[in-house]
């Protein structure tokens, strides 16, 4: 049993590490009020980004460097629409998912097979990963598991709930006139979140590539941005959850490794479906859970959020 | 001087009327199709002829306008599905796994049962109905009931049915005589051709009645009318007496309904055969089409059209450098174009003196 659940959790951290950074990144976002629902386009682009440097170089941070700049561009597209023309931010995060994974399908179609030169190497912390049972599958992993699961999740906390730009950046996903009147930045702020959070989804992307997969397909994220959206829903907006969502989704991703490795009698095609309806189950059972005991506020969303702020409204 | 006091601003609307709306969004289409030409041009395409080949191999010879249409036929049934949802303000992005789900209904009826092909093609299309509202049932009830975005809900049931059609496909009904066919036997009953036609199948009379009955239910019928009323205002419906709730719930059923048909039709038309690739984007181009059109159903009906032409070019221009991949990317293009558009519609330019301006701050 022990030697199960340390062979589950040993892949699922590296499988839903992109995950975990999309979700991160969302998170981020919409806590300022920006509703980005292109997540599987930025980190497509992500992906097919990391891929083709990490064809060319031997360096992966180099190549999620450039997948997370990717990410940072495609961001600015969607921010510059959603933000400042203040487009349907439905509409505009549908046309980033949908146009980000056909670009990146015909960037990466012809280069699909072609050996990946970087790839992120596991670094064992001396000490904690010689603890028994978990510490090899925690802590025998690459630096951006590491970081995305270990550091991300704090830095975020303390930035979101222990400094006052924190503050402002809630306030603008909460009430954005009340902050606009004590002399937050709106425009900028949602701006400027909405390009790191896309930052951040597309090093998920790579990450995937880099450090997962290890080769880039056709469809080779699929789903893990959609996946990472319900993440933040489930999470109720919060840091350390959303890596727990996430690692749960990795979970299951890992299990149908593991379940095949163990011969296990359940067909091939019904484990692969578990990620996503698991996914599903981690939206429904909240809301399903508040509706039926009728406790708390039906949902925890920032309550500005993918309304367009016009001052003039005030 | 008057021209250096006068200077031009933007000014919100306090509303849009549709004929606005619709001049924004076609100027948001026209604009993106525009920056997509001009990309392809650069990366090296010769984008002139391209979109001559488009043009003419789709409208210029009968075959390519048959295998347009064809292609018109998913397309269109996913459009009018997300169409249907969307009146409400609600996005069934899950069409294509209902179209995956109706397809495999109507070849599990389609292989197992018997007599007269007429009977067998009525039971295969119900069947469809009933799979593409059951996969879309959890979605509405979660909707309707406790309020849970159903973009995502809809969209992550795509990824199990493409499994679901995978496992009955390769293993379950799978082909053993013909060892190397990744899919199931031949459903042996099918549509008739198009009367004059060996490539397109009487199939498209269905979305285009479908349609014809949502225009009616939209125009004239006090049902279609609260629709309406629900996706403009839910709160207001509420007050007036309308059930919501439940109102939510039937409308998804019949755009899940809608969507399995689309299945049933692909697969007892060209497909033939169950396989986890007999969709070419179809769910996709529905919703293009859908997100264009905004609230009108001839619109849906032309944007079909386009985005048929669209997807026709991509499949069959892959020699000159065209592909589906890229009418994927067009596809975004467009729909950041409609947004911008519709944002666009919201002002209008004036010119106004400095004394109004300062009159105005």
């Amino acid at each position: 049993m022990s030697g199960l659940v340390a062979d589950i959790l040993e892949t699922a951290l590296p499988a839903s590490t992109g995950v975990a950074l999309a979700a991160s990144g969302e998170m981020l976002n919409e806590r300022a009020g920006t509703l980005n629902l292109g997540q599987e386009g930025l980190m497509s682009l992500g992906a097919v980004a990391a891929f083709i440097v990490g064809t060319n170089t031997r360096n992966p941070f180099l190549a999620l460097g450039v997948g997370l700049l990717v990410g940072a561009v495609a961001g600015i597209v969607f921010a510059t629409a959603a933000v400042v023309i203040r487009a349907n931010q439905v509409l505009a995060g549908l046309a980033i998912a949908v146009g980000g994974v056909g670009l990146a399908n015909q960037i990466g179609n012809g280069r699909q097979g072609e050996q990946l030169l970087s790839r992120f190497e596991p670094v064992a912390i001396p000490g904690l990963s010689d603890i028994p049972i978990i510490g090899e599958a925690l802590f025998d992993q690459d630096p951006i598991v590491y970081f995305t699961f270990y550091v991300l999740p704090v830095m975020l906390w303390f930035l979101l709930f222990r400094t006052r730009h924190g503050m402002n950046l809630r306030a603008v996903g909460e009430n954005p006139a009340a902050a606009d009147a004590v002399g937050v930045n709106v425009t900028g702020m949602r701006f400027t979140y909405a390009t790191i959070g896309a930052a951040l989804s597309g090093a998920g992307g790579a990450h995937l590539v880099l450090g997962y997969t290890q080769n880039w397909s056709i469809g080779v994220v699929s789903g893990a941005g959609w996946v990472s959206l319900a993440v933040v829903i489930f999470a109720a907006w919060r840091p350390f959850l959303v890596v727990l969502g996430s690692l749960l989704f990795g979970a299951m991703t890992s299990l149908g490794f593991v379940a095949q490795a163990r011969q296990w009698n359940v067909p091939s095609y019904v484990l692969a479906m578990l990620p996503y309806l698991v996914t599903l189950a981690l939206i429904l059972l909240p809301a399903g859970l508040a509706a039926i005991t009728r406790r708390g506020r039906a949902s925890s969303a920032p309550a500005a959020l993918a309304v367009p702020y016009y001052r003039e409204d005030r | 001087m008057a021209a250096t006091s006068r200077s031009w601003r933007l000014e919100r609307r306090l509303s849009v009327t549709s004929g606005q709306a619709a001049l924004a969004r076609v100027g948001g289409v026209l604009v993106a199709l525009v920056i997509g030409w001009l990309i392809l041009a650069v990366t090296g395409r010769n984008a002139g002829s391209l979109l001559w080949k488009a043009i003419d191999g789709t409208f210029g010879e009968r075959q390519g306008f048959d295998e347009m249409v064809l292609l018109l036929t998913p397309i269109l049934m996913n459009a009018l599905a997300v169409h249907i949802a969307l009146r409400m303000k609600l996005w069934n992005i899950g069409s294509e796994g209902q179209f995956f789900m109706g397809a495999w209904a109507a070849t599990g009826v389609g292989l197992y049962m018997g007599g007269p092909e007429w009977l067998v093609l009525t039971v295969m299309g119900i069947a469809a109905a009933l799979a593409g509202a059951a996969w879309i049932l959890v979605p509405a009830l979660a909707r309707a009931h406790w309020s849970v975005n159903e973009i995502i809900t809809t969209l992550l049931l795509n990824f199990v049915a493409i499994q679901w059609v995978a496992w009955f496909s390769f293993d379950i009904w799978r082909d053993r005589a013909a060892a190397v066919v990744q899919s199931t036997p031949v459903v042996k009953a099918r549509l008739p051709f198009f009367p004059g036609s060996e490539t397109l199948y009487v199939g498209i009379f269905v979305p285009i009645a479908i349609a014809a009955v949502m225009f009616f239910l939209f125009r004239s019928t006090r049902w279609g009318y609260e629709v309406d009323m629900i996706g403009g205002n839910p709160r207001a419906a509420e007050f007036a007496g309308i059930r919501v709730t439940r109102r939510i719930v039937v409308v998804m059923l019949i755009s899940g309904a809608i969507a399995g048909v689309s299945g049933m039709l692909h697969l007892a038309g060209p497909a033939q055969r169950l396989n986890s690739s007999i969709s070419n984007n179809y769910g996709l181009s529905g919703f293009i089409v859908a997100a264009l059109a905004g609230n009108s159903v001839i619109g849906v009906v032309a944007g079909a059209v386009f985005i048929a032409w669209l997807l026709h070019a991509g499949i069959t221009l892959q020699a000159d450098g065209f592909s589906v991949f890229i009418v994927a990317a067009l596809y975004g293009l467009v729909l950041l174009g409609i947004a911008i558009g519709e944002a666009a519609a919201r002002f209008r330019l004036v010119r106004a003196s400095r004394q109004q301006e300062r009159a105005v701050a």
